[in-house]
């Protein structure tokens, strides 16, 4: 699986899990108030998801990501990306 | 991640835990203020609603919004002790149900209405009560500013906000939120979901209406025995709450106690009451 593939899904099944609609979200999609309604026991539970799925996650470095297009940046860079070995 | 088994949005959590609680809180689904330390939670729970009443300055026949009325209990005692006339507004229609079959019980059906409605958009009539009532229920209410623009605009001039709540009293970092992930997930399998907002991001929200702050008190300290008093009624009626809440749902509430007690202890939540005024 393409690894933005792999973050968009671990993403949707986290909302999945959260009881939150993964309806019309897109890169530019918010995640706290006004797009997918995050709030920050949310967010942390997503950046424990995104690590334990992807190996790290773009919460636990510097800024708070701000949308979905952030998260998927975070993981398209080289550094940072997961590692095709574990799909 | 650590699920909660519920739906944590308020007015499915209250339809679902309404009737647990009330062996867990009494009759007023509130925390107690515990002026002595030893007194019974009922006592308690009655001593934070008068500390309520006696912010907010009741006149007989004046008219109250109640946000987020419960079953309806202090409702209904504002009515008798107050001579007022209260409606009371909740998400939940279980809530709305059992309030009013309360007040019918009590003779009060004429002055105590309960009716579902969203305190953050309430589609009442501007200028239409005298005191707007919050006890507990801003926390479940994320819109914490369209809560107050309501209240405000529903108030007649001269009119007073009266509002008491659990409070957050210092940051907690994102990256604290995510190593207790766990404790604030259960936090939210207990209570719903809730946020806790500092009193001066109230009192700001209130400013910002054009109230002026009449009262701020912090009852943080007061509070404190609640926890305890809530372990004792699980203790008392295990049983019985297990049937009401299921063994999972009593578990989170049992270890919420210890949450929370942890959270007064070291600053980090607490609890507070204002009342701000419109200008007459
Ligand atoms: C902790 S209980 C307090 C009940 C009552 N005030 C008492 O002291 O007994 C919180 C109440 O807020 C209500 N609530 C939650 N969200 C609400 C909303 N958006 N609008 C109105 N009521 C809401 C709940 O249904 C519940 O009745």
């Amino acid at each position: 699986m393409a690894d933005t593939e792999r973050v968009e899904s671990t993403i949707k099944g986290f909302l999945r899990r959260a009881k939150k609609s993964e309806d019309g979200i897109e890169r530019d999609t918010a995640l706290y108030a006004d797009g997918i309604g995050l709030d920050s026991l949310s967010a942390a539970e997503l950046s424990a998801v995104l690590e334990d799925e992807l190996g790290s996650d773009p919460f636990s470095q510097g800024e708070l990501p701000q949308t979905v297009g952030e998260i998927l940046d975070f993981y398209a860079d080289s550094d940072t990306a997961p590692e095709s070995a574990a799909t | 991640m650590n699920a909660p088994t519920a739906d944590p949005e308020p007015a499915a959590h209250y339809d679902r835990v309404t009737d647990g609680w009330r062996l867990l809180f009494g009759d007023s689904l509130h925390y107690g203020v515990f002026d002595q330390g030893d007194e019974p939670l009922a006592v308690a729970t009655q001593a934070l609603t008068d500390r309520m009443i006696a912010a907010a300055a009741f006149e007989p026949g004046l008219r109250v919004l109640d946000i987020g009325c419960g079953t309806g209990d202090p409702a209904c005692h504002l009515v008798r002790t107050q001579d007022v006339d209260v409606l009371g507004i909740t998400t939940s229609r279980v809530g709305v149900d059992r309030a009013s079959a309360r007040a019918a019980a009590d003779g009060l059906a004429d002055r105590a209405t309960f009716e579902v409605r969203d305190g953050t958009a309430n589609e009442l009539p501007d200028e239409s009560f005298d005191r707007v009532w919050a006890l507990e229920s801003s926390h479940l209410m994320p819109a914490r500013d369209a809560l107050i623009a309501e209240s405000a605009r529903v108030l007649r001039p001269g009119g007073r906000l009266v509002l008491c709540d659990l409070i957050r009293r210092r940051d907690i970092p994102f990256k604290e939120v995510r190593d207790r992930r766990v404790d604030f997930a259960t936090l939210r399998e207990a209570f719903g979901e809730a946020r806790m907002d500092p009193l001066d991001s109230y009192l700001a929200l209130a400013e910002a209406q054009g109230l002026t702050i009449e009262v701020r008190t912090d009852l943080t300290e007061a509070t404190l025995p609640t926890f305890d008093r809530w372990r004792a009624n699980i203790a008392e009626h295990r049983d019985e709450l297990v049937e009401l809440l299921g063994a999972d749902g009593l578990d989170a509430f049992e270890r919420s106690t210890h949450i929370l007690e942890g959270f007064w202890h070291d600053g980090t939540l607490g609890y507070a009451l204002f009342a701000a005024s419109k200008p007459a």
